[in-house]
């Protein structure tokens, strides 16, 4: 049975290992040049210069500015990249995930296969595993690939809590690939023919990591406030890669109703001399804390669909 | 459910439905081992249905099936003496013969890989081409071969010959009445095609909208039956005809298929034997009643 | 070898065909005692037919005394159906042969040479004339 899931599936398997090694290509090049722009520009210098203290002056901030700018100028393109990079484990789900019970039934070959000497389970078994590892290996390989990528253009954002650069790297996307193949698994069990199950896993990957990433992710642990004063000479460390969720200007009658976030240095006439700023974040530290609680969501989700596309092909798949 | 070793497949009050529709219903067969025997009935009779309860590919909704005395559904042991053929003769299009024997080596306990890659040779047909490059009639020798080389004692076939040209389905027929020959097993086949049933099956099995309309061993079917030509008027008795099984007018003639119990002997009436394929075609044309056992 | 072959449109059952063929090449030498039968295996192949149906061909002819089976090795002809010699058979047919002349000659198609012939044997059958007297 190994043999003939190998045998299905090698195609596939050469495919994954050119991407990730296409990956490869494009990113160690690419991660060197970003990393020597890190050093290069300064920008690298200046943010270990803030250390770890919860406020740092104003002063220091804005004299990093110049170095910040010349380092994210150079970086556009790379942004766009890394956005596309978002859909690296959909393609997963949709490619390997979809077709691996779906294709059997629409071509009519489970008939010969299940009417050979195995179980259903174990052939279910067999090909979601063999696949699940081939899947999980390239997952781990581009992991490594993309923290090591993305730090500089994480630290230069605001951390690892930035939109996106949170799903770009750690252990996460391993999480969104091993999802996305349980979800195209379970498609195919259901559809039974290979583009709707495409279709659906598009759409269900997609709800579902958005429902997780803005409904559920800000809240894993409940949140820290912070308040300071507009009129101050310090704000809140850059480097701490704290994870901003709220802020809104408040004076002693309660929050403006525009919102913002303003500080100005006492030196220049301040205009708003009662207000402070109140912050909700979750800490910069906590960021490996939540990778964990949301690659745990994730493959308990995985577990549940693999689960249940196996009771499906046991059951009900005629 | 009677005893194991009597029947190859055996169901009682079998029924299978899809929704609100049966597709098979109240479906009781015996079939004696050694036979080869023919499902016949239009498309949507419930052939497949039958064969897949068979072979265990469907759960039954009522009653139950046995082959060889063991229930089939999700039973890979007894899927080691039972071979199938399903309808298309599904094939992974990109592997080649040689690897789908493999695949079957692999599988399946009890394989004979060197009867299937014999048979394939004496046929000419290439085991290194992916099968997606072979004609129709060769890739339903290749499934043939499959299934055969797990030297079932049971082997099912769902229309084996339906998509292929004359000169295919002959040579498919050969070599399945070959294979018949060589391991003494039983073969249950379906068919919406009638030609040629009579040199092959010698058990019948006709299925319409579901039900078996008639079943029985070929021979006592065809004694069993007459075919009655006179003049179409009022309906009389006959004696030695326990019932008309279709009635035809053509003018002032009337052509009966009748079921005997006895010699027919009557003035009015010319006795005719009925070949098989009169018979089934009787049968499938009337609509829902009692079936008929030989 | 003798080679058989089937009938579809004949209502004569399929192993009766077969022992009819049997019967007939031994009438005319074709098969001779201590032939061999085809096996079983090649007669379903090549005729793509139930070798329950061969088995019972075989087996009647059996009956009949005509061959003989030996398990594991074959069939074989036990004794020969040959009639006339065949020297009595080129003394009919040349006697035919001069008869159909004159059927030529009186004006006779083909078709209504073998219409009489067909009616005469079926008289004689009924009227039950023995031939050998003739």
């Amino acid at each position: 049975m190994i043999w003939l899931a190998w045998r299905q599936h090698r195609k596939q398997a050469l495919f994954g290992l050119g991407v990730v090694a296409l990956l490869a290509l494009i990113m160690i090049p690419s991660g060197i040049a970003i990393h020597r722009s890190f050093v290069d520009t300064g920008y690298a210098a200046c943010l270990d210069g803030f250390g770890r203290a919860e406020f740092v002056p104003l002063a220091q901030v804005n004299g990093c500015e110049q170095a910040r700018d010349a380092f994210r100028n150079g970086q556009d393109s790379w942004q766009i990249f890394a956005t596309l990079l978002i859909f690296l484990p959909l393609l997963a789900g949709m490619f390997w995930g979809a077709p691996l019970v779906a294709r059997e039934t629409e071509a009519g070959t489970h008939h010969l296969v299940w009417t050979q000497g195995v179980t259903r389970r174990r052939w279910a078994l067999t090909k979601f595993g063999l696949v699940g590892l081939g899947v999980l290996f390239a997952a781990v390989a581009y992991s490594l690939l993309l923290t090591w990528w993305v730090k500089p253009l994480s630290r230069a954002t605001g951390g690892g809590f930035g939109f996106l650069i949170f799903d770009l790297h750690g252990i996460v996307p391993i999480g969104y690939t091993l999802f996305a193949l349980a979800v195209g698994i379970l498609a195919g069990a259901v559809t039974r023919k290979v583009l709707p199950a495409m279709a659906v896993t598009l759409v269900g990957f997609v709800a579902v990591r958005a429902l997780v990433e803005f409904a559920a992710r800000p809240f894993f642990l409940a949140p820290k406030s912070r308040t300071f004063k507009v009129a101050t000479t310090e704000i809140p460390n850059p480097a701490s890669q704290d994870w901003l969720l709220s802020y809104s200007l408040h004076d002693s009658n309660g929050p403006d109703s525009n919102g913002g976030y303003a500080f100005c240095e006492p030196s220049v006439t301040c205009p708003d001399e009662g207000w402070f700023n109140f912050h909700v974040y979750q800490p910069g530290d906590r960021f490996w804390l939540f990778q964990y609680i949301e690659t745990g969501i994730y493959l308990a989700l995985t577990a549940l669909l693999l689960y249940l596309a196996i009771r499906l092909v046991r059951r009900r798949i005629t | 459910m009677g005893t194991a070793l009597s029947t190859a497949l055996q169901t009682a009050g079998l029924g299978k439905r899809y929704g609100r529709t049966w597709a098979l219903r109240d479906c009781s067969l015996e079939l004696p081992p050694g036979r080869v025997a023919a499902l016949v009935g239009p498309n949507g009779a419930g052939k497949t249905t039958l064969l897949h309860l068979a072979i265990g590919l469907l759960r039954p909704d009522e009653g139950g099936v046995e082959v060889m005395g063991h229930k089939p559904f999700d039973n890979p042991h007894l899927l080691g003496q039972v071979g199938f053929v399903a309808q298309d003769t599904p094939l992974y299009p990109d592997f080649s013969a040689a690897e789908l024997i493999r695949m079957g080596a692999k599988l399946n306990r009890r394989w004979d890989t060197p009867l299937a890659t014999e048979r394939l040779t004496r046929l000419g047909i290439a085991q290194d081409r992916p099968v997606r490059k072979l004609s129709g009639g060769q890739r339903a020798q290749v499934a043939l071969a499959l299934a055969l080389a797990k030297r079932p004692r049971l082997l099912l076939l769902d229309e084996p010959v339906a998509s292929l040209d004359p000169l295919a389905r002959r040579e498919f027929m050969q070599a399945l009445m070959g294979g018949v020959t060589e391991e003494g097993m039983t073969v249950m086949f379906s068919s919406h095609l009638l030609d040629d049933l009579e040199r092959v099956c010698d058990y019948l099995i006709v299925l319409k909208e579901g039900n078996v309309r008639v079943k029985g061993d070929v021979e006592e079917l065809v004694a069993a039956h007459n075919l009655l030509i006179g003049r179409a008027g009022e309906p009389v008795a006959i004696p030695g005809v326990a019932e008309v099984v279709r009635e035809t007018h053509s003018g002032k003639q009337a052509s009966l298929l009748v079921r005997t119990e006895g010699p027919v002997e009557h003035p009015e009436w010319t006795v005719r034997d009925v070949t098989l394929e009169d018979l089934v075609l009787a049968y499938l044309s009337v609509p829902a009643r009692q079936e008929v056992a030989a | 070898m003798i080679e058989f072959h089937l009938d579809g449109h004949s209502k004569v059952a399929t192993y009766m065909q077969l022992v009819q063929q049997v019967k007939q090449s031994l009438r005319t030498g074709l098969l001779e005692p201590g032939d061999q039968l085809p096996k079983v295996r090649e007669v379903t192949e090549a005729l793509a037919i139930n070798p329950n149906t061969v088995l019972k061909a075989y087996r009647q002819l059996e009956i009949e005394g005509l061959v003989d089976g030996r398990p594991g090795v074959g069939t074989f002809v036990r004794r020969s159906l040959a009639g006339p010699t065949l020297a009595s058979h080129a003394a009919l047919r040349s006697r035919l042969n001069a008869w159909l002349r004159d059927a030529r000659e009186a004006g006779l198609e083909h078709e209504e040479i073998v219409a009489l012939v067909e009616i005469t044997l079926r008289q004689a059958k009924k009227q039950d004339i023995d031939l050998e007297a003739v």
